[in-house]
């Protein structure tokens, strides 16, 4: 029979397509095996060799295959898979993290339906991408153990449906019967929020709405109600001003918007041979503050002298205005009136802000913007912010009538905890009908007869409008974990509105946010939107303002008065960046981040400067010197703090320490201040005692100049150099030894031997130490990012802290008034590692892309790479804090002090586990480990390059470092794709260079120059001084 | 062996009435009957210590390296120290050995086995560090060359640990096989003299059924040569090698070019502090004053003196270098050393290292068994701290400031310490009673010159020819000297 040949496709490819059935079934054959089973099918004669191979063969696979424990695994796969989860793909929703009136727009990661991470959202136009550390950390608390579980009555557990009979009846009859009902918030930003408020109002006519910060705007929101008529805050460009003068304000750490502020602050800063101005910044403040260590001169005066100094400031620019003077503060300092001339100076482009919670301040202080014609300029009023709305009087009427309200509801807030009064509060609260909506356990749901357990905000709808017509959205990114409800769905329930929330806060934007914008022709298409780029920006109308500045000199009278009261000693209080007011003093990622300023963690204690040697420190057994502080009739005792910068006589002290209701003891280090608030702290006593405690201080303060036997030299780790410097010539200051870096790098920088070959990536990152501000929102991304231990404050004390990245603070300068510059200092990823060749065991080693890389497995914990790092950024895992593969599994529960039980400060118990990114091995006890250069993330972005087909664009893939970053000072990128941006600074920036690149590492992480705006970099002055030698 | 020596030269073997025979019975005494009562009491102390130390690895392993007081800043401290101090003690046995041999110095003879026990003893305990420092000890086989089905995945032959993995255990091998081959005869003296069975077997056995044979003894010296010839390379190289763990470095006080001649000095030198502690501790407990006489001890300590004298020149050598250098890190490597916070530590080693040995140049201290006892354990505590003080005082402030720390050690770094000593001298008094605690074979071989009975005899010349006969066949030896004398295996 004639074969019939079947073909198809191009000529040439007949020979391969036949009917025939005798080619081989599979195709080729086994290549491995092709000579046995050749042997064995053409001759049919089994050899001996050939048996004995197949008989080896075949044993030895079957003993392999045998002795292979096959583990049972339980996991129970979905009967229908959601569409738009893939096993092993994240996927981001957007959301915004709303802590009372603190406000950051955030990209939430989930992975496999669990929330595990917060970045920030590009497409906000208030905080423009960036995070800061607390919004970071607030995935952490979805997992906290502290939350409220389930609706309590009188502490015992409950159902909604009781809770629901129970306050309704309750309400009902109170407001039947004209009794007082409060209701008491933080700042409440969302205009669905204030909706269901007000619906709870109308149902219950003797309802109040109370709102307070804890930490207090009223005195600026009243001054802005006084010389405008209107009761908010107005809109700060800190990127128009050429000139900002703060005064107390922290506004790049904690002050109203610190993201937003500190974005719009580093666009101004961001200098390159193209751009050659930058802002200058003025700090006059008492407490060194995240700010003032950014400034480009900072005047330390007494917290009384901040009052002072504003009143200074008025007069001298009234003098320069020709306008009337107020009363003279009878305070002089030289340097007030040299800021007063730079102000006058750039009239219209300068920016007044100040941190006082006084009225008179604060209308001296828009009386000053007002005459440099600030307003309209860099202080708009176009977009009112709503970030602060608390009302001190309100507040303190409340606490002065506590015993005749009836029922009082408390949503967003812990009052006990924060407020001066707080102790007595928390009495009231067992003796009226007390509600506490909140979502972990606190002071104040400790004290409420009814607490209604609310969802996180990840589990939850809601929107927020920080400034008038910016509203973000929250989405849920988790079903609730417990039996829980989003307050203002109670709230709706109890106003007898069944509606759920999400259908509630839709009907709302269709009628109230709908016709404010144009962007959207529907309201669907708002919504769907809105949800998803997570902000909107609407029409909206600038209000009508009637400024009046007629009554400064009551103001200034006022104002000198406040701080008439005054002693030898002063006490500030302060927030820190990380810890704020105090309501998520339990997340254990914050509570480790070290404070930018003292790069102390865990606690509270009371800062002074470095001018009296009774309060010194030993700089390396850290003993610190325990104070008694007695402030009017308050006292209590913490370690003191030496910290170059805040003068003399000013004692400072942080809130947000000392809760008592958290999850653990762990949580509990230091105390609360908040009951200073009522006392009189410019006047207080402190009384050394002969106790010494130790503090967690990541850093202990030295110099970068150095007695040596050859007499002072200076370390050139960081390089800095002044604006007209910068100016003459863009390498200023970048030196090594004695030359040009530049020259260096082209004379001095010889090997003989052959370096690492790069054919594909080279990846390497930027660090501009212009832009750093050293808010560390990058250190608990990077926590977050690549699950890195929480080792708790027993171990930060030993030195064991395990970030990856940290923030170096060096200082240059007197020691009294210090300037400070922060360095983020990671893995270096050395092209010509010292770490990589003394492992003996080549568990580092060098990739062909420039990474340093760690293999976890191999790693037997020599630690001589950790001893050979001279940048010290390796970190070993002195126990099992990860409670991954220990023989003790109860390493918390017997190695902390006191602490009959240690969950959830490492990540070993399943709840907190849940925020694991399961992209990243967990550490075992005894490897070391450090920065990967988000190794994950590298992989993930090469892979959707692949997928893509396309050659990898540059900003495609960005570390976790980098996307926190508010102030984009962080460029990481593909060195060999010579358009790419880091590729370009590198090549071409002068102001780039490495850390002690003359030991020959070759880092792949370089920073460019700090360039300050300001006359002269301060001279090292301050060589023999028992802190720091 | 020169058959003559000057009766003028001071005699290494005392007692007047010493003879071959009484040798043999001084010797193997300590290795029958009940042991003295001073013994127990030494030995349950030091099993109680040793013990200890077991328990502090056990809890190490348990609870993780946490336990110690290492931080972020400083990876290595008192384990590594430990390291190095132990490897150095275990210096002398092999110099005392090896070169001593080829140099031919007689006085060697009677210190040579407890110095090659010392050795090995010295060596397990440091060897426990480098195992147990490791974060994961179950591990600890990864540092071996051996293929596997990891790729394979082979270990970093550029470092220095590794080097340090092949250069002590070469050094235990050779160290054991020196020792053990020289113990041969001695076990079968024992055996001789053994009155039970079951002892005359076990003898026997670690003897290696040695008969005495000429043949026997011929290759015996032999072996003695080649191993010796072996050894002599590893006095300069295993020590050599352990300074490359830290010369190799980048650490400012650590990448320095003098460390392994500065280091094999270090090692000498405390190596003979310990074995002169050994030795007095042993002479006592033993009553064997006759076989380690003054004699001894003066030499020990004129080579204690002279490694001293090297190690101090080394020190100053460092922080001329480092002022000359010009280089800003080295130099505040040094000067923070001798004057930062650890300058207790840099002053303790000064002490101890350099100026405490200097009194060895008066012949009256250097003859004192008392001040030569005080001294060996200043040199021992001297030579912890120079160990201690490179390591911690380099590496706590280095580079970046803000890393900068301070090391304080605990309970358990202290417990393991206190164990291995525990566990060297349970050891070495396991050791001295049942093996014998000196070279019979070889302190006979010098005893027709050097002992102060013989000398005697040699003065008087109608004895002469008698002693004489025992070895004037014999000139070609170094080692050990054969003898056809009838008693010798008997008495």
């Amino acid at each position: 029979m004639k074969e019939t040949k079947y073909w198809k496709g191009l000529p040439g490819t007949e020979d391969l397509i036949s009917n025939q059935a005798d080619s081989s079934e599979f195709g080729e054959s086994t290549p491995q095996l092709d000579g046995i089973t050749e042997s064995i099918s053409t001759t049919a004669q089994t050899g001996r060799r050939d048996f004995l191979k197949m008989l080896g063969f075949s044993v030895t696979a079957a003993t392999v295959a045998a002795s292979c424990k096959m583990p049972v695994k339980k996991s129970i796969p979905y009967i229908f898979k959601p569409e738009e989860i893939t096993p092993g793909m994240a996927n981001y929703y957007s959301s915004a993290y709303v802590n009372g009136g603190d406000f950051v727009s955030v990209l939430v990661k989930t992975r496999e339906g669990r929330p595990i991470l917060a970045e920030g959202n590009n497409l906000s136009t208030i905080s423009q991408g960036g995070m800061h550390a607390q919004a970071v950390a607030s995935v952490l608390n979805l997992y906290s153990l502290g939350r409220t579980q389930k609706p309590m009555i009188d502490g015992k557990a409950s159902t909604w449906k009781d809770v629901d009979t129970k306050v309704t009846s309750e309400l009902s009859s109170i407001s039947a019967s004209g009794g007082k009902i409060v209701l008491l918030t933080g700042t409440i930003i969302s205009p669905t929020t204030k909706k269901a408020i007000a619906d709870f109002k109308a149902k219950y006519p003797t309802a109040e709405h109370i709102q307070y910060d804890a930490i207090s705007y009223s005195g600026l929101l009243d001054a802005n109600q006084k010389t405008f008529g209107l009761r908010a805050i107005p809109n700060y460009r800190f990127d128009a001003a050429n000139l900002i003068v703060s005064i107390g304000a922290d506004f790049l750490g904690t002050w109203i918007s610190p993201v937003e502020y500190a974005a719009d602050y580093a666009k101004n800063r961001k200098v390159s041979p193209e751009v050659t101005t930058m802002n200058r910044h003025i700090q006059i403040e008492s407490m060194v503050s995240l700010s003032g260590s950014n400034a480009d001169k900072r005047v330390p005066v007494k917290p009384s002298d901040e009052v002072n100094s504003v009143i200074n400031l008025y007069n001298a620019i009234a003098s320069k205005a020709g306008l009337a003077s107020v009363s003279a503060s009878g305070y002089s300092n030289k340097d007030i009136d040299a800021v007063a001339d730079e102000l006058w100076n750039a009239k219209g482009k300068s920016l007044v802000v100040c941190g006082s919670n006084n009225t008179d301040v604060q209308c001296l202080v828009n009386g000053i913007n007002s005459m440099l014609g600030n307003y309209g300029a860099t202080i708009l009023w176009d977009r009112p912010s709503y970030q602060k709305q608390g009302d001190d009087t309100a507040v303190a009427n409340l606490v002065n009538s506590i015993s005749s309200v009836k029922a009082i509801i408390m949503a967003e807030c812990n009052p006990v905890y924060t407020l001066a009064d707080g102790a007595k509060f928390g009495d009231a609260l067992s003796k009226t009908l007390s509600i506490y909506l909140g979502e972990r356990r606190n002071e104040t749901s400790e004290k409420s007869k009814i607490v209604a357990a609310t969802n996180h905000y990840l589990e939850s709808w809601g929107d927020a409008e920080p400034k008038a017509g910016v509203i973000a959205t929250q989405q849920p990114t988790i079903s609730p974990l417990f039996d829980t409800r989003q307050y203002q769905e109670s709230l709706l329930v109890w106003a007898g509105n069944t509606t759920p929330y999400v259908d509630y806060m839709q009907a709302n934007w269709a009628t109230n946010i709908m016709p404010t914008q144009s962007k959207y022709s529907t309201s669907l298409l708002l919504w769907d939107n809105t949800i998803h780029d997570g902000e909107i920006v609407c029409n909206n109308t600038a209000p009508t303002l009637t400024p009046n500045f007629a009554d400064m000199a009551t103001s200034a009278t006022n104002a000198k008065n406040s701080v008439a009261k005054r002693g030898a000693i002063e006490l500030k209080l302060y927030e820190k960046v990380g810890i704020g007011t105090g309501l998520n003093t339990d997340n254990p990622w914050l509570l480790e981040l070290p404070d930018p300023i003292t790069k102390c963690t865990w606690e509270n204690y009371l800062v002074t400067g470095a001018s009296d040697e009774k309060y010194f420190h030993n700089p390396d057994h850290k003993e610190f010197k325990i104070a008694n502080v007695t402030v009017g009739g308050v006292s209590f005792k913490l370690p003191i703090y030496c910290l170059p910068g805040v003068p003399a006589g000013v004692f400072a002290v942080s809130h947000g320490f000392g809760r008592t209701v958290t999850a653990n003891a762990e949580f509990q280090h230091g105390v609360n201040v908040y009951n200073l608030l009522k006392e009189n702290t410019l006047d207080v006593k402190i009384e050394l005692t002969s106790e010494v405690a130790p503090l967690g201080c990541t850093q202990i303060h030295h110099l970068l100049t150095h007695k040596g036997l050859g007499g002072y030299k200076t370390r050139h780790i960081i390089k800095e150099t002044t604006l007209d410097e910068y100016k003459k010539d863009n390498a200023s200051e970048n030196v090594i030894g004695e030359h040009k870096r530049k020259d260096w790098i082209k004379d001095e920088l010889v090997t003989l031997y052959p370096g690492h070959t790069y054919p594909g990536h080279h990846w390497k990152m930027v660090i501009d130490l212009n832009s750093c501000i050293g808010c560390a929102a990058c250190v608990v991304a990077c926590t977050a990012e690549n699950n890195v231990s929480v080792v708790g404050r027993d171990q930060v004390i030993k030195a064991r802290e395990m970030h990856w990245l940290r923030i170096d603070k060096y200082y240059t300068g007197d020691d009294n008034n210090p300037q400070v510059t922060f360095q983020p200092m990671m893995c270096q990823h050395c092209d010509n590692a010292p770490c990589e060749n003394v492992c003996p065991v080549a568990a580092t080693n060098h990739s062909t892309e420039g990474i340093n890389q760690m293999a976890y497995n191999r790693c037997i914990g020599t630690r001589y790479c950790a001893n050979n790092c001279p940048y010290k950024v390796r970190r070993f895992n002195w126990y099992d804090y990860a409670d991954a593969d220990s023989f003790d599994k109860k390493y918390y529960t017997e190695n902390i002090e006191n602490i009959a039980e240690f969950p959830q400060v490492g990540m070993n118990e399943p709840l907190t586990r849940m925020i694991l990114n399961p992209d990243v091995t967990v550490r075992s006890r005894g490897v070391i480990e450090k920065c990967s250069m988000c190794a994950q993330r590298l992989q993930a972005g090469k892979l959707e390059a692949k997928k893509a087909g396309e050659p990898l664009k540059d900003g495609a893939i960005r570390t976790a470092c980098q996307n926190a970053c508010p102030t984009n000072a962080i460029q990481f990128g593909d060195y060999n794709n010579k358009e790419s941006l880091v590729s370009n600074l590198i090549d071409k920036d002068e102001r780039v260079f490495g850390v002690i690149e003359e030991i020959h590492t070759l880092p792949n992480v370089m920073y460019m120059t700090k360039v300050r705006n300001k006359a002269k970099i301060d001279e090292f002055s301050f060589p023999e001084n028992l802190l720091f030698s | 062996m020169n058959p003559y020596e000057s009766p003028i030269r001071e005699a290494l073997i005392n007692g007047e009435d010493t003879t071959y025979g009484k040798i043999t019975d001084d010797i193997v005494r300590n290795t029958e009957g009940t042991p003295p009562k001073s013994w127990m009491i030494a030995f349950a102390l030091a099993s109680i210590t040793a013990l200890f130390g077991v328990f502090c690895l056990g809890y190490t392993v348990w609870k993780g390296i946490g336990v110690w007081g290492l931080n972020k800043t400083v990876d290595w401290a008192w384990d590594i120290t430990n390291f190095v101090w132990w490897i150095g003690i275990g210096h002398a046995g092999t110099l005392i050995s090896a070169v001593l041999l080829l140099f031919r110095q007689k006085w060697r003879t009677g210190i040579n086995r407890a110095a090659e026990a010392m050795t090995i003893f010295a060596v397990v305990c440091a060897g426990l560090f480098p195992v147990f420092h490791m974060g994961r000890v179950w591990m600890a086989f990864f540092i071996f060359p051996y293929p596997n089905t990891r790729g394979p995945l082979w270990v970093n032959f550029n470092s220095p640990l590794l080097w340090d993995v092949f250069a002590i255990s070469t050094y235990f091998t050779v160290s054991v096989l020196f020792w053990y081959s020289g113990l041969m005869p001695d076990f079968a003296t024992i055996r001789d003299r053994a009155k039970t069975a079951r002892r005359k077997m076990i003898y026997n056995v670690l003897s290696f059924g040695w008969i005495g044979s000429a043949k026997q003894w011929q290759r015996f010296e032999s072996l003695s040569l080649v191993l010796a010839g072996l050894s002599t390379p590893l006095v300069l190289s295993v020590h050599t090698i352990v300074s490359f763990d830290f010369a190799t470095s980048v650490v400012p006080g650590w990448h320095t070019t003098i460390f392994p001649p500065y280091f094999v000095a270090g090692a000498i030198f405390s190596g003979f502090a310990m074995v002169q502690t050994l030795m007095l501790i042993t002479r006592k407990l033993f009553s064997l004053q006759n076989y380690i006489t003054v004699a001894h001890l003066e030499s020990m300590n004129k080579v204690i003196v002279l490694t001293g004298s090297i190690v101090g020149v080394a020190y100053i050598t460092e922080l001329v270098i480092a002022w000359y250098s010009g280089y800003l890190y080295e130099q505040y490597a040094f000067y923070n050393r001798a004057l930062g916070p650890y300058k207790w530590a840099y002053i303790s080693m000064m002490t101890c290292n350099v100026i405490s040995p200097q009194v060895f140049w008066f012949k009256k201290i250097r003859r004192s068994v008392f001040y030569s006892f005080l001294l060996s354990i200043f040199v021992n505590i001297g030579m912890w701290f120079e160990r201690f003080v490179i390591i911690v005082t380099s590496l706590h402030r280095d580079f970046l400031p803000s890393s900068w720390n301070y090391f304080t050690p605990t309970w358990v770094d202290a417990g393991l310490y206190i164990g291995t000593i525990g566990i060297f001298f349970t050891l070495f008094l396991l050791f001295a009673r049942t093996f014998p605690v000196i070279a019979i074979a070889e302190v006979k071989s010098i005893f027709s010159t050097s002992a102060v009975s013989a000398k005697k005899k040699m003065a008087d010349p109608q004895d002469f020819s008698d002693v004489h006969s025992h070895s004037h066949d014999h000139g070609h030896g170094a080692h050990a000297v054969v003898h056809h004398d009838k008693n010798f295996n008997e008495q």
